[in-house]
């Protein structure tokens, strides 16, 4: 089995046979290897570890998910998933980062090419965001919940607070002020925190009620209409 | 008549005997309340077991399980009766408000303030009220509606007055419960005082109003 790309990359890699070996082989070449390869063979169990929980994440629930199924699944021993991983709660960590990563870079790409006014360009980012979202959402109520329960570490954050997702928003906002349909005395963190509020919200309603995307991005629109009376300049 | 008597005795052993043992549960459900308060604020709701608590409460699990059918249950408990009292904060607060941004900020910080010294069950509320399994009825329990139906009230006496028109009054009102839920992540994690968390709210519900402002 070839192993992941990224890894490919990220420098010398041993056996490819050694991509996927059965538990004690594994052991055996990680005490064996010199340095760069037992490091290689590290990046290697971790990939391994992230895909098999994204499977299982996806299809059973985080809840659902014990650490057990997740190294039986990607072909490790136990032990070894916890020597990469604290817990449970930061491989979920993991997994949602490499989601929102590509979420974000397709929102880079596509954000310069939006049209309209602030309003319509955001609503747009928004319905992105549902469409990219709407099959993992119990997903990320978990990772939300764990965010705030101690089982992540410390430096994880709640949804709402992701950083990069921010910045869309406020070179959005930045934007508009350029074009004149921001206030430009309105605090863009404070509409920012808003829109950031709704979307919280909306992701309530596709989880508890299975919102389609939709649905999700009718709703988000009414809500974003709602904010911007607060930021549109008054004539 | 003898048999009178004997039935007036029966009587009252009837009602008093349930009433002791009525305490006593009472008092046994304060012990595990107390205990898991303490619990969920230390360790967290999935951090904290019912083992725990029960040991904390210095009783068996069997003792546990006989009040409550399983944690979420007993937190459920815990935050249905900080909601009632939160609720009652919230609306006398929102009672000396001049006009309705003022009577919603007033509203937000009894909030803010309520809840200023109890942040890590806050925190704990909030993992709950995330979480896919336990969240909808945490967050669909009865005194949880109240505060929303509160903010729902301001309006629409500030429709009547003619301050506001009630123009999606109904999302306005969630978006102004959300906008006020938003900011506990600041004072959870980042430190906020009552008083920063009430500058932030009084900027956000200016703007969730202004939309609806007649002018």
């Amino acid at each position: 089995m070839r192993p992941p790309r990224d890894l490919t990359e990220s420098g010398a890699r041993g056996d490819p046979t050694a991509a996927r070996p059965p538990v004690a082989a594994s052991a055996v070449l990680a005490a064996e290897a010199p340095p760069g390869q037992r490091r290689t063979q590290k990046a290697a169990t971790r990939n391994r570890v992230i895909e098999a929980a994204r499977e299982l994440f996806d299809t059973q629930g985080y809840q659902g998910t014990t650490i057990r199924e997740i190294a039986r699944h990607a072909g490790v021993s136990v032990g070894s998933v916890f020597t990469t991983f604290a817990s449970k709660g930061e491989i979920l960590s993991q997994v949602m980062q490499d989601r929102l990563d590509g979420l974000y870079g397709e929102l880079d790409r596509v954000m310069p090419h939006l049209r309209g006014d602030t309003v319509e360009r955001l609503r747009t980012m928004f319905a992105i965001h549902f469409a990219f979202e709407v099959r993992h959402t119990r997903l990320f109520l978990a990772h939300i919940a764990a965010a705030y329960d101690w089982t992540l570490p410390p430096t994880a954050r709640p949804m709402g607070k992701t950083p990069r997702l921010q910045e869309i928003i406020r070179e959005c906002l930045a934007k508009g002020v350029a074009e004149g349909d921001v206030d430009p005395r309105v605090d863009p963190q404070e509409i920012v925190d808003l829109i950031m509020a709704a979307y919280a919200w909306v992701y309530r309603l596709a989880a508890w009620h299975d919102a389609d995307a939709p649905t999700m991005t009718k709703v988000m629109d009414r809500q974003i209409g709602l904010i911007a009376a607060g930021f549109q300049p008054r004539g | 008549m003898m048999h009178v008597t004997q039935i007036q005795a029966a009587d009252d052993t009837a009602v008093k005997a349930p009433t002791r043992r009525a305490l006593a549960k009472q008092q046994t459900r304060a012990k595990v309340l107390t205990a898991a308060r303490r619990l969920f604020s230390e360790q967290g709701y999935e951090g904290a077991t019912i083992r725990d608590i029960a040991a904390a409460a210095g009783m068996s699990t069997g003792a546990v399980f006989a009040n409550f059918s399983d944690k979420s249950d007993l937190f459920r408990e815990i935050m249905i009766t900080d909601m009632a009292a939160l609720a009652d904060a919230m609306r006398e607060a929102g009672a000396q408000g001049a006009g309705v941004e003022d009577a919603i900020l007033r509203m937000f910080t009894a909030g803010y303030a309520f809840y200023q010294s109890q942040l890590p069950l806050a925190r704990a509320a909030f993992s709950v009220g995330w979480s896919p399994q336990d969240g909808p009825a945490l967050r669909s329990a009865p005194p949880v509606q109240v505060l929303n139906s509160l903010i729902v009230e301001q309006l629409a006496k500030a429709a009547e007055r003619g301050e506001l028109s009630d123009h999606e009054l109904t999302l306005r009102a969630q978006m102004l419960f959300d906008a006020y839920l938003s900011n506990y992540p600041q004072a959870i994690f980042e430190g906020w005082t009552v008083d920063a968390l009430r500058e932030r709210a009084r900027d956000q519900i200016r703007i969730l109003l202004a939309g609806a402002r007649r002018s």
